[in-house]
């Protein structure tokens, strides 16, 4: 099988069966190490930015996640029904602020998208869909 | 994560092993701010195994080396290689924090 999907709840605790997701099909994909890391990074950063801030209730809500691996490239779909957010007009962090200035907002999305060879948005009916790709071949 | 807690010296050495993400950011950073509230503390994080960091993970640190700064506390990091750090180098964290190249080293800036 070349493609998983799993569905979360909307809770950080649930993050950690992502990671195993993830590993386990880099497993049965004999992915390098180095690529499912940073993989592994992105989703998590994607994810956790969703869980805090994607949801005006407390209701639970569904995240779906979709990995692929073809022709040459791992890819890693999330879907949500939270707030519109295009993660790829985030505010670029001040990486070179003195400490007493420096902010954490950005980094997160500023790892995705240094980390990931392509990230996009669309925003498909009430949904978020953000597409993160990682090219296996270097 | 586990944190394993140790003194040398004067110098408190908190070892983060595993990973830190923003489930267990939360653990590092009360210990952190606690450790770090003590006048004229004295903390080395030796995160030579730690195997996974996110940008929560960072917050906590970001956030204790603000407390240590401004309590004039000393907080130092070592271990800091491999995958872990490359995400330092990349969020530009590397000029930020007080960084040593050994827990050693580390010990003697804290001290």
């Amino acid at each position: 099988m070349n493609v998983v999907e799993t569905t979360i709840r909307n809770r950080r605790e649930a993050l950690g069966q992502v990671v195993d997701t993830v590993d386990k099909f880099a497993d049965e994909h004999h992915l390098a190490a180095d690529i499912v890391a940073d993989v592994q990074l992105a989703l998590d950063e994607i994810l956790t930015n969703i869980v805090n801030y994607g949801y005006t209730d407390d209701a639970e809500h569904e995240i779906r996640i979709c990995l692929r691996v073809g022709d040459g490239i791992l890819e890693t779909t999330v879907e949500d029904d939270g707030v519109p957010f295009n993660p790829l007009e985030s505010i670029k962090p001040d990486t070179s602020a003195p400490l007493q200035e420096r902010r954490i907002g950005g980094v997160g999305l500023h790892f995705v998208k240094n980390l990931m060879d392509e990230v996009s948005y669309a925003r498909v009916g009430d949904r978020n869909r953000v597409v993160l790709r990682k090219n296996l071949i270097v | 994560m586990d944190l394993k807690e140790e003194q040398v010296g004067g110098v408190t050495v908190l070892a983060v092993k595993g990973r830190l993400d923003s489930t267990t950011s939360l653990v590092l950073g009360e210990r952190l701010t606690a450790m770090l509230g003590a006048a004229k503390a004295r903390v080395l994080v030796d995160l030579s195994q730690l195997e996974y960091i996110s940008s929560a993970g960072f917050r906590v640190l970001l956030m204790a080396a603000k407390r240590a700064d401004q309590n004039t506390a000393k907080l130092v990091l070592c271990g800091v290689s491999g995958k872990v750090g490359q995400l330092f180098d990349l969020g530009g964290f590397l000029d930020l924090f007080s960084i040593a190249a050994t827990r050693n080293e580390g010990i003697t800036a804290a001290g």
